[in-house]
């Protein structure tokens, strides 16, 4: 009981460090933010089956709309990233810091490629007619995704950030390592979000016989 | 960390060398004066700040109140119109409580919590002044919209533009405290603009961004109360030997985390409809208001014991101090507290009995509010069994406690009426409503809150308020607030509306809101004595020790005012109520041999939270002004943006810094016993 305090390296009552604790204080919270807006998107996908109706006035099912193989692709592409984070996180530990710096450019190139599939799908539904003001399907999905997404782009500005600092020779040890974990811990959890919005808004327009939650609604437009 | 000249232990801050952080600048650790309230980073200090701004508001929310009294002083009256008396209980409800008792009860949480678990600091010093700076930016931003307001009144903005082109011109929030949509939201098709047609003016945008900014606020200093509690309790502090106000702190900020989010993505989706035309509540594209409600309630109901529970955890603090008896079941006030929080989110649509849910939820949210009276029975039962055969002693905090006891049953006890959604079918959006929250806000919370302002002041200042003045603001209170309430309950049974500027005459309700407003006069004069004996004793107050009171917790442990560090050394504790049960020679406190000559380790100062909170206030005031088509302000938005980014982006570039700071040596200061001999159970 004689060493001299030094809180940065204090042991916690817990044993968990202040900023990990802290992550999943805010991924808790993350949790019911998302929850809401899943909520919402999903409540009204039930009491409005028949999809959205475009600009000329014709009736649009969602499954016409969606382009379910290039969202599955991005999705992939998005778990790939949650696996060079897991290997970037394991190589800070060990101390590699060069490995560190692959593994994150790799982290930041799924990253960007997702991103890109989501601004590529959204200008396309957007030229299909499905716009944030012209319906109810529109408005939560846009927002839903569209939150998701700029999730997805501070994770990719929070590892750019780290990936330029770690050039500053002082990204390191116990410290550094701790803090590329609580940003792998964010990143993960963005990735698992979108696991259950791809499941949620994509996947549940194909279930049943014919569609959504087998209402019966035709396939064709 | 190198120990430099800046790192070597140093008496006072003044005394450190000049140091340049990871970024460059240079720190302001040795800033004395404005400058030093600005960028600290002291829990004590954020909460002196949180407190007076805190009790700032309590009086402008006041001076609303008191403009709606006036109003329903007499039948058929017109001091204000309609339009003004709209903002006016709106700006009241909003100020009170997201003004007025969170950032109070944050006051104590950021004073109490690191001095009752034995630590030096939160978890996260700079965040903590970040939590307080944004929530300066969000008030600031919803009482602005008074500004434009009387601006818009005075006539100033006649000759722009974009104030010829508003349809509605209330400025100030007009909704009610939870902004029912559609009212609060758009009907019909969007414009070219992206603009619905709204039913209500820019107020709605204030308010919107107003509570965003607020929220994100609360929610980081949730995250960091969790963590400092969980995280930095002293060594033999174990939960079970928690203070009752860092148990209640510890729930009310895990609600905090939990129910914030439905609020924030209500208000993400209200914000869509008004500025981009959306149709999250727009009836005429499909939109269902009642979602509004819901996504609101989810938060609301909450948030009541988000407000509720930090006053009984205070209430249960001064209660065994002034009856000389350990606090009566102190595991099953902690597990109540605990239960309240848990059953809290499971009553929010008994707000909603009159929407129409249907026979089964409605049931189900009647039983579930019914038993949520029961924790919070037994609570009461606890501190009943705790003043039970207790050598009471009467001190201003003491009559203030047990006034809360009184108060809050009788809120209570119309609460569990409005359960019965037959009986609640009648008393919905009457003054019956407005009698029963303010018996649990005002006569609970608040008299909670005053005890808890009159039982540490001595800590914060060390100096004792004025007893006479504080008996006397005291007995104002408690009578002013039922001769202004109680009545109520019987305007509200007798058909007198809420949220109503005005009544006829002949529907006998003339007499009691007469008796309202004068009751209400009376309560006004006694907070603002109160408050005022309050700023009075910080400066003027009579100095007294660090124990004025026989106190039970660590806090009483340390002078009076606490110094920077808190504890010279650091302590170790080994039963609940140690430091009661060590004055008594129970040997329950040892102290570790940190600190002293080698020094403990201080945070370092920083500019970079304000900069952050800035950025929010840029935000906030660009939003609603986007909203009134004043041009450029899309710009401002961006650029307080940017502002924040910078801010958080410098913040941690700077690193956490920290310098050491020398204490007295072990045994120099008497009431720090220095014995090394900790018994444990």
């Amino acid at each position: 009981m004689s060493q001299v305090s030094e809180p940065a390296h204090a042991p916690t009552s817990t044993g968990i460090e202040h900023k990990k604790l802290i992550m999943w204080l805010f991924l808790a919270s993350d949790c019911m933010f998302f929850g809401t807006l899943i909520s919402t998107h999903l409540l009204y996908r039930k009491l409005y089956p028949t999809g959205f109706t475009d600009a000329e006035g014709h009736q649009r099912f969602i499954q016409n709309l969606f382009n379910i193989e290039l969202t599955s692709f991005s999705t992939f592409i998005l778990l790939m990233s949650s696996f060079l984070m897991a290997l970037a996180v394991s190589a800070m530990h060990k101390g590699q810091i060069k490995s560190f710096r692959r593994n994150v450019l790799g982290v930041i190139f799924f990253g960007l490629i997702f991103l890109g599939c989501q601004v590529f799908e959204f200008t396309h539904f957007f030229h299909q007619g499905l716009t944030i003001q012209n319906s109810v399907f529109g408005s939560t999905f846009y927002v839903l995704t569209g939150t998701h997404g700029t999730h997805v782009a501070i994770g990719i500005l929070w590892l750019i950030l780290l990936y330029f600092y770690s050039f500053t020779g002082k990204l390191g040890g116990h410290v550094g390592a701790l803090d590329v974990e609580v940003a792998g811990l964010y990143w993960h959890f963005v990735d698992i979000v979108w696991i259950i919005i791809f499941t949620a808004v994509y996947l549940v327009e194909y279930l049943g016989p014919s569609g959504f939650w087998g209402t019966g609604l035709p396939l064709t437009k | 960390m190198s120990h430099d000249s800046h790192h070597a232990p140093v008496a006072s801050k003044l005394d450190l060398a000049p140091e340049r952080s990871d970024l460059g600048l240079l720190r302001p650790d040795r800033k004395t004066g404005w400058a030093d309230w600005l960028t600290t980073v002291d829990h004590k200090k954020i909460g002196i700040m949180y407190g007076a701004f805190a009790m700032l508001f309590f009086l402008v929310g006041g001076v609303e109140a008191l403009a709606i009294r006036t109003q329903l002083a007499r039948p058929d009256n017109d001091f204000v119109t309609a339009r003004m008396y709209n903002q006016l209980f709106t700006m009241h409800g909003t100020t009170m409580i997201f003004l007025g008792v969170m950032p109070l009860s944050a006051a104590f949480f950021n004073f109490l919590v690191p001095l009752q678990i034995g630590a030096r600091d939160v978890a996260f010093p700079r965040l903590n002044a970040f939590s307080l700076w944004t929530f300066v930016a969000g008030a600031f931003v919803l009482n602005s919209s008074w500004l434009f307001e009387f601006g818009h009144l005075a006539g100033w903005f006649n000759n722009f533009a974009w104030h010829k082109s508003l349809v509605y011109t209330d400025f100030a929030p007009a909704n009610g405290w939870f902004s029912y949509a559609p009212l609060s939201g758009t009907v019909g098709q969007a414009d070219a603009a992206l603009h619905s047609p709204r039913f209500t003016g820019v107020g709605t945008d204030f308010w919107i961004i107003g509570i965003q900014i607020l929220g994100i606020a609360s929610l980081a200093a949730s995250f960091n109360f969790i963590c400092t509690i969980i995280n930095m309790r002293a060594k033999g502090m174990t939960m079970m030997r928690l203070p009752v106000f860092t148990w209640m702190t510890l729930v009310t900020s895990v609600l905090i985390i939990l129910a914030f989010p439905a609020i924030t993505v209500a208000l993400i989706e209200l914000m869509f409809d008004r500025q981009f035309g959306a149709n999250f509540f727009n009836p005429s594209a499909g939109g269902q208001p009642i979602l509004w409600q819901h996504l609101f309630w989810i938060f609301g109901h909450p948030e009541v014991y988000i407000l509720v529970l930090p006053a009984m955890g205070i209430v249960s603090e001064i209660l065994p101090t002034f009856s000389g008896k350990a606090l009566f079941g102190y595991p099953i006030i902690v597990f109540s507290g605990a239960v309240i929080g848990f059953l809290g989110f499971a009553v929010w649509s008994h707000h909603m009995f009159t929407t129409g849910l249907g026979a089964v939820p409605t049931a189900a949210f009647a039983l579930l509010t019914m038993a949520i009276a029961v924790p919070t029975g037994v609570k009461i039962f606890n501190w009943l069994g705790t003043i039970w055969g207790g050598k009471i002693r009467f001190t201003p905090p003491m009559v203030l406690a047990l006034g809360f006891i009184w108060m809050f049953m009788c809120g209570g006890f119309s609460g569990v009426m409005h359960s019965a959604a037959p009986a609640d079918a009648q008393q919905q959006d009457s003054y019956f409503v407005i009698a029963h929250f303010h018996y649990v806000l005002l006569g609970g919370v608040l008299l909670g809150l005053m005890a808890g302002l009159y039982f540490w002041f001595p800590k914060i200042f060390g100096r004792m308020p004025n007893a006479g003045v504080a008996y006397l603001a005291s007995g104002l209170v408690i009578l002013g607030f039922n001769l202004a309430f109680g009545p109520m309950h019987y305007l509200g049974l007798a058909g007198q509306p809420r949220r109503t500027h005005t009544y006829h005459a002949g529907n006998g309700w003339e007499t009691w809101n007469f008796v309202a407003t004068i009751g209400a006069f009376i309560l006004g004069i006694g907070v603002f004595l109160a408050f005022a004996n309050l700023v009075w004793t910080a400066f003027k107050g009579k100095k007294c020790g660090s124990d004025p009171w026989g106190g039970r917790t660590l806090e009483w442990s340390l002078s009076s005012p606490v110094a920077e560090y808190n504890f010279a050394q650091s302590p170790v504790i080994a039963a609940r109520d140690a430091y009661f049960e060590d004055k008594h020679g129970g040997r329950r406190i040892a102290y570790e041999n940190d600190g002293g000559e080698a020094g403990v380790h201080m945070p370092s100062q920083s500019w970079m939270p304000l900069v952050a909170g800035f950025g929010f206030l840029m935000i906030g005031l660009g939003m609603p002004m986007l909203s009134m088509g004043v041009p450029h302000m899309g710009w401002l938005v961006i650029a307080g943006l940017t502002v924040m980014f910078i801010g958080i982006w410098l913040w941690a570039l700077e690193g956490p810094g920290g310098y050491m700071l020398k204490t007295p040596a072990v045994g120099a200061t008497p009431s720090q016993p220095a014995h090394q001999s900790a018994t444990t159970h």
